[in-house]
């Protein structure tokens, strides 16, 4: 009987020690692969970064100069795909989670919602250059862009709004309409505040995601090279990702620019890495303020 | 700002003083029918006897509630228990003064019997251990309990030898017989009534001690 | 005459039959306990009281509650002027992420009541109600997070009397409390019989015995038995009952 037991004792921690062997592996592999990656922009990149080529013009067909007209460019398109994306997805999700009631509809709204977010990015492109650009007449245009890339995290922002919202204790509702408050009251005065925090965190991890995009700006904004500053949301502009894409595949002296691109990237992953962090940050700060018992 | 709990407990504890000042005062109705000749007023003490009779039984609503309701632990447990215990022991004294009364109605002649044999001294000294049970509920000082406990034993004695000299009268004088038993009832009712007293001042104790001291000897107990 | 009267109550949750056939009627400033297992029906019944079952869907209730005489489930009924007629406190605390203040103004607040004096006079004697004022008054302009779980639940019920309501409902109001805290609660329900009409669901039996003038046994959507509570808790008219309350259960 005991021989038996310690035989099964010993297999037991034998598949266990296999089991956990594998996925430190797994997880330390992915962790350094992260790291040599980042290594390898940094290593190519830095050579080039420097305050000329944050705030300067591209010059001698983009072998030369700096990128930030491509920098302001993708940092209109954020905004405007923000300004359109985190109202209309918020409320959307507000709808779908306070008010519908569970039931065909909101079954079918929330497949859409899921279907949208599987939809490949060049495909918004096309859509937005067919109805943004032409339809509406936008033409290739910063609002066109801003719209499109909109219509792309706007099921990111419906999902990470409704699990925020989810996550909101029930009873705070039950008790704010015990006291006689509305519907309305209840979500604007107690949810929404509840939810903030993770609201935000959603919106800035979408703005991550925004300012990486090509497809979606592909057709319906970005300038292959265009030396000077938008100055209406109707202008073209040049954003981070495509003039990466075009100096490494398309520019006028591509093993010129090599060092140029990884100069570009960094920028770009220096972007989505301060918008990650801020959105810890700022989780931290109103998780402290709101903090949930 | 007193709980609900400590509000129950304070009724409890005033019914227990009250059904404690009955049982004395019907004590000393029976005390005065035994040592002089007219008869107390009878109707009065039927309905002492009555009322304490209810009370005893309220009391142990009462306490029934509480066990049922407030869940009472440590020292609120053993005032409960012990409530309940000293109602019953109360009751016990009314009934023997009850007794006590009726007996001496059949005393002949009661006043030689009383004056030769020195009962009212025994008399008083039961009045007193009366006095001094309700006195150590409401106290709750170890004094009063020694004090119950000492005269408890003179009474005891008292008592032995007085009934032993009933008995010696009654051998020598055969019509004392019949007032002579009923004294040696009586003597023996009053008997009764300190043990109950000191059983109260066991129970006393107990809710302030957390000890169980009855079956104990005396001398254990000092 | 009752307060609470309710009349072959039947509750679905969708095609499941939660409640059946309840008929239940509770006095004026008294205390009434739920017991009964896990999903006895008991806190599904307790929320029928101010119709917070409207909030699931897919749920359906047939019979009738009057409450002051007046069926809360007709048609035309207000729910708003319900709910702040029939106050409710919670399982778990769960104050706003409000200041102290604001938590306890809030109710007034959203029913539209401006006057700033009207306000703070009523925070004051809600906060006073519930014993907390001492403890409080220093801070109510801090989150109401910073209190302790106790001191929250009572604020919970602070904000609940606010409004001024005739009946609380309350809800496993100390399971998430330690001892001192639940006796703290339970004597102020003691307080609160005074002027309120209460109902109370409880896991704790003995909080029952404690607390309630009368206490209603559910089991399986059923209203078994429901009495005197000294009458449940010393001579229980029916088998289940003695089972459930003596921990014989099953």
């Amino acid at each position: 009987m005991n021989s038996k037991n310690n035989k099964l004792a010993r297999k037991k921690r034998i598949s266990q020690n296999i089991a956990f062997g594998i996925f430190t592996a797994i997880s330390y592999a992915i962790v350094a692969l992260l790291f040599v990656i980042l290594a390898f922009i940094v290593i190519k990149g830095i050579s080039v970064i420097s305050w000329e080529f944050i705030t300067a013009m591209p010059s001698e067909g983009m072998t030369e100069g700096g990128i930030f007209p491509a920098i302001v460019g993708t940092l209109c398109l954020v905004f405007a795909s923000m300004v359109f994306a985190f109202p209309v997805g918020v409320l959307a999700a507000i709808y779908m989670n306070e008010y519908v009631k569970d039931g065909w509809i909101k079954k079918i709204i929330k497949q859409m919602t899921n279907n949208l977010a599987g939809v490949p990015s060049i495909v918004f492109g096309l859509f937005g250059m067919s109805l943004f650009v032409n339809q509406l007449g936008f033409g290739d245009s910063i609002l066109a862009g801003g719209l499109t890339l909109g219509l792309l995290v706007l099921p990111v922002v419906i999902r990470t709004t409704e699990e925020s919202l989810k996550a909101v204790d029930a009873t705070f509702r039950q008790a704010s309409l015990g006291l006689g408050a509305s519907k309305w009251q209840t979500t604007s005065k107690v949810v929404l505040p509840i939810a903030f925090p993770n609201i935000i965190t959603g919106l800035i991890l979408s703005i991550g995601r925004v300012s990486g995009e090509t497809a979606p700006i592909l057709f319906t904004v970005a300038a292959y090279f265009l030396p000077k500053l938008p100055s209406s949301i109707f202008d073209q502009a040049m954003a981070l990702p495509y003039h990466l894409y075009v100096i490494a595949t398309s520019g006028t002296n591509i093993e010129k620019s090599r060092a140029m691109a990884y100069g570009t990237a960094l920028i770009l992953i220096l972007i989505v890495l301060i918008s990650n962090l801020l959105a810890n940050a700022l989780r931290k700060y109103y998780g402290k303020k709101v903090k949930m018992n | 700002m007193a709980s609900h709990f400590e509000i129950e407990l304070e009724k409890l504890k005033n019914v227990i003083i009250k059904i404690g000042n009955l049982a004395e005062s019907q004590l000393s109705e029976a005390v005065k029918a035994l040592l002089s000749e007219p008869m107390a007023e009878k109707k009065e003490v039927k309905k002492t006897e009555e009322k304490i009779d209810k009370l005893d039984v309220k009391i142990d609503e009462i306490c029934q509630t509480i066990f049922a309701l407030q869940q009472p632990v440590a020292s609120d447990l053993r005032f409960i228990m012990a409530s309940m215990q000293i109602s019953n022991e109360i009751e016990r004294i009314g009934d023997l003064a009850m007794s006590v009364i009726k007996n001496s109605k059949n005393i002949k002649d009661k006043h030689d019997l009383i004056i030769k044999f020195n009962v009212s001294e025994l008399a008083k000294q039961v009045e007193q251990i009366t006095v001094k049970m309700n006195q150590c509920f409401l106290d709750r000082s170890e004094t009063t309990i020694g004090e119950i406990f000492v005269l408890n034993n003179s009474i005891k004695k008292g008592t032995d030898d007085t009934i032993h000299n009933l008995m010696n009268e009654m051998k020598s004088n055969s019509k004392a017989v019949v007032s002579g038993m009923n004294l040696v009832m009586v003597l023996k009712h009053l008997e009764r009534i300190s043990e109950h007293c000191t059983n109260i001042a066991e129970h006393v104790h107990f809710m302030i001690k957390a000890k169980i001291i009855k079956h104990e000897k005396f001398d254990d107990r000092q | 005459m009752h307060k609470i009267e309710s009349r072959n109550v039947d509750f679905f949750y969708g095609e499941t039959q939660a409640l059946h056939d309840i008929s239940l009627s509770m006095k004026e400033n008294t205390v009434t306990a739920l017991i009964g297992p896990s999903g006895c029906g008991k806190s599904t019944y307790l929320r029928l009281l101010n119709r917070m079952n409207d909030l699931i869907d897919n749920t359906r209730m047939e019979g009738s509650i009057l409450i002051d005489q007046k069926d809360i489930y007709l048609k035309n009924t207000n729910v708003d002027d319900l709910r702040k007629n029939v106050g409710m406190v919670f399982q778990k605390p769960n104050p706003f992420p409000k200041t102290i203040y604001e938590n306890v103004a809030y109710g007034l607040r959203v029913n539209g009541i401006e006057d700033k004096k009207i306000i703070e006079e009523r925070v004051v004697t809600s906060i006073e109600q519930v014993a907390l004022w001492d403890e409080v008054k220093d801070k109510l302009k801090k989150s109401a997070f910073e209190l302790s779980g106790g001191q929250q639940q009572r604020l919970c019920i602070a904000r609940a009397l606010a409004i001024q309501p005739s009946v609380l409902l309350m809800d496993e109001p100390t399971s998430a409390l330690d001892p001192i805290s639940t006796s703290k609660i339970e004597e102020l329900i003691h307080e609160l019989k005074n002027q309120y009409t209460i109902v109370i669901v409880t896991h704790n039996m003995q909080q029952a015995a404690r607390v309630s003038d009368n206490t209603a046994f559910f089991y399986m959507g059923k209203l078994i038995e429901y009495d005197k509570t000294k009458t449940i808790f010393t001579k229980p008219a029916i088998k289940q009952t003695e089972d459930y309350i003596t921990g014989r259960f099953g």
